[in-house]
């Protein structure tokens, strides 16, 4: 199954490899930073209905904004 | 010998200001880096004969020039001024930590240590590290740790002594990338061989940060190669571009980690990589939008309980030994005018501000643990959405709440926001939180004219002050430069903090807290005094304050206030607390003020001495978190709300008959 898919479409638990980031360099090196970069493996960790997506990425936990989670892309897994 | 300056580097949560704090004890100085509110530390220790100058840099992701915090580490580091630098790895996650690893050695620095801290807790995660082959792989040492209980802090000094003399080869293995990317690399590199740029900076970082579209680095090559060679460049990186379908700053970072992940695979096993399912399990209650805010109420109420409960007795504890010490020293001066001064002046306003110490110290000891804790980050998670709409950060509750104690404080705690917006934003706002020593005039004016009602109007004066703080974020956010930043925060695992890392912190910060409110209180306190003794005592009506009264007193007058609220309000600037003592002296004594005003008066007095400006620390302790221009429009912007405001109160009210 090789979709690509928000990361904000992902429900916990699920897991995902990060394609692209959608934004500008100041955002995307704010992301690929932190260990959200091309080929990093990714899982939800929670998600409400309101408020940040949590997410663990090497090793680390990560809380991202909903308007952030819509524009990285992933490869669900 | 001479003393060999060592550079502190790495990512937040890693620990870093624990090793600091184990190498340099108290021996350490808090300032500003040149030029920007980025905080600085330095410490000093000796080992093996050698003295050492620890520089903490700002604990960052990456290098780009993308945040101040990260350009001043990079500064640092490209000036060279340093003889090692410590790259602190946090060994839980570890791939994150050795990009910004690859991004130190791709600066062509040399005399390099990895300090890997929280081995411990890695082992606990079933996270196998071979710290030997990992620093023959990486060419350089690297010193396992365990900063927090001690483990491993000798052997990193005797490694500091050895590199910083010299006997270490080290060769930082450098980044590998694709063929398409090296070619590219290449290319620049040759395009910029011979310039004056290469002569200072690394070839290949250039390159590298060129093709990442490095701002300063680009503007550097226009400078030493001309905008027509700038273009060829991005024509070429934008081929790459569309080859690989993304940005080749986005094509960089992938395959660095790829590179790093290799690496890593060579010297350590990741086990199970279980991450810790206490701090997710706690989490689950945290950061839920319903239970979180249940959590976070209680959580406050425990930080200002334990706060009052042992500062407050403390502060009657030092008010009065102040007043005690100046009631023994009075008979001992001679000169009547000296005796004013040291007395009424001097211990009398230094004295209330340094009262205010223990509540300040403990309010930071309460927030540094939770900040160690960990437990800060889940409140930024919770308050995001909801502040965010009024320009604010989440993390912005804390300067907000701190407000309600004291707004000095609470401007020197919007250090903790990472974006330079944020920060400008949060401070201007908070001195229109009204502070404790405005508790004394709301509670004092509302209970001396409503008395039936004096709990509400006092809570209506705060519901006010909040409106009017939230419409200025608001409105403020939109106007200052610089893009938000998006909102990913690191959320670090729950850790016991330790009791040394929480003293020294809050004594540091508590500590500018004298100095900075200390002496500008100290002239004001001196100024008062002046001007209400000479050239003839207040309340003669010939004192220079009284003249200054009348002077001020027709711009009053719109607001339904006379030339005696403009003498308190000016003395209010010194301290709040001032406005009702000055009217006191006025009128001969506090209860007189009762007759002399009406209720609706007495409104408007309170409303605009909670909004009309910062007190004299405030605005000085904003002027050193920023700059001039932002303390003076933070003053003027203040005095213009409480006009407009006391003016249209005053006119509602006398349209409604009150």
């Amino acid at each position: 199954m090789n979709m690509i898919v928000p990361l904000s479409s992902l429900a916990p638990g699920e897991r995902g490899v990060v394609v692209n980031l959608h934004g500008g360099p100041s955002f995307r090196s704010r992301l690929y930073a932190m260990g959200l970069a091309p080929s990093a493996i990714i899982q939800v960790i929670g998600r409400y209905s309101r408020g940040p997506i949590i997410v663990e990425v090497g090793g680390t936990r990560l809380a991202i904004g909903k308007g952030m989670a819509a524009r990285i892309s992933v490869r669900k897994l | 010998m001479a003393t060999k300056v060592v550079a502190l580097a790495g990512n937040p949560n890693v620990g870093k200001t624990t090793i600091f704090n184990a190498l340099t004890g108290m021996r350490q100085h808090v300032g500003n880096w040149p030029g920007v509110t980025v905080e600085k530390k330095e410490g000093v220790f000796e080992y093996g004969g050698q003295k050492f100058l620890v520089v903490d840099l700002p604990g960052t992701y990456s290098l780009t020039a993308h945040s101040i915090d990260e350009l001043v580490a990079r500064k640092f580091l490209l000036n060279g001024e340093h003889d090692v630098v410590v790259d602190v790895v946090d060994a839980t996650a570890i791939l994150r930590n050795l990009y910004l690893t690859m991004e130190i050695f791709e600066m062509g620095l040399k005399n390099i240590v990895i300090a890997l801290n929280k081995i411990d807790l890695a082992k606990k995660r079933g996270i196998k590290i071979d710290a030997e082959k990992m620093s023959k792989i990486l060419g350089v040492p690297v010193v396992p740790l365990n900063a927090k209980e001690g483990i491993g802090l000798e052997e990193l000094k005797e490694k500091l002594l050895e590199v910083a003399h010299g006997r270490v080869e080290e060769s930082p293995i450098p980044s590998h990338y694709d063929p398409a990317v090296e070619r590219e690399i290449d290319h620049i590199s040759k395009c910029l061989e011979g310039t004056k740029l290469s002569t200072i900076y690394p070839l290949r970082w250039l390159a590298i940060k060129l093709l990442q579209r490095d701002e300063e680095v680009m503007k550097l090559v226009v400078r030493h190669l001309g905008e027509k060679k700038l273009k060829e460049i991005i024509t070429h990186i934008k081929e790459v571009e569309k080859r690989y379908g993304r940005a080749m700053d986005l094509i960089i970072a992938g395959q660095k980690y790829e590179f790093v992940d290799r690496l890593t695979h060579e010297f350590m096993d990741y086990g199970r990589m279980k991450a810790d399912t206490f701090t997710d399990r706690l989490d689950k209650i945290l950061v839920h939008p319903v239970y979180g805010f249940i959590a976070m109420a209680f959580v406050f109420y425990v930080l200002f309980k334990f706060t009052f409960v042992f500062g407050l007795p403390a502060q009657n504890l030092l008010s009065e030994a102040f007043t005690r010490f100046g009631e023994w020293l009075a008979p001992q001066i001679g000169n009547e005018a000296l005796r004013g001064l040291l007395i009424n002046g001097i211990i009398g306003g230094v004295g209330l501000v340094l009262s205010f110490f223990p509540l300040v110290f403990l309010l930071f000891l309460a927030l540094s643990f939770l900040e160690d804790l960990g437990y800060m980050a889940r409140i930024a998670v919770l308050l995001e959405g909801v502040l965010r709409k009024f320009g604010l950060p989440g993390k912005s509750i804390i300067p907000l709440i701190l407000g309600l104690g004291c707004n000095v404080p609470a401007v020197m705690s919007t250090r903790t926001l990472d974006d330079e917006k944020d920060r400008l934003v949060t401070m201007f706002i908070n001195p229109f939180i009204p502070c404790s020593a405005r508790l004394a005039v709301i509670s004092f004016i509302s209970g001396a004219f409503f008395s039936s009602s004096h709990a509400l109007v006092a809570v209506s004066v705060y519901l006010l002050a909040f409106a009017v703080a939230l419409a200025s974020a608001w409105l403020v956010s939109h106007f200052v430069s610089g893009e938000s930043r998006p909102f990913v925060i690191e959320l670090p695992e729950y850790l016991v903090p330790s009791w040394k890392s929480l003293l020294l912190h809050s004594w540091d910060r508590s500590k500018e807290f004298i100095r900075k409110a200390g002496t500008v209180i100290f002239l004001g306190a001196i100024l008062i005094w002046y001007l209400s003794n000479y050239p003839v005592p207040i309340g003669t009506g010939n004192s220079y304050a009284e003249k200054l009264g009348h002077l001020f007193g027709p711009y009053m007058r719109p607001m339904g206030l006379g030339w005696k609220a403009a003498v308190s309000l000016l003395f209010g600037i010194i301290a709040k607390e001032n406005v009702i003592s000055t009217y006191g002296v006025l009128y001969g004594s506090e209860e007189a003020i009762r007759n002399a005003m009406t209720p609706l008066q007495a409104y408007v007095l309170m409303v605009v001495t909670t909004l009309y400006i910062p007190c004299i620390a405030t605005i000085g302790v904003i002027k050193s978190e920023s700059n001039w221009k932002w303390a003076a429009f933070s003053t003027a912007y203040m005095i213009t709300v409480a006009s407009v405001i006391g003016i249209l109160i005053w006119h509602a009210g006398l349209f409604l008959g009150l």
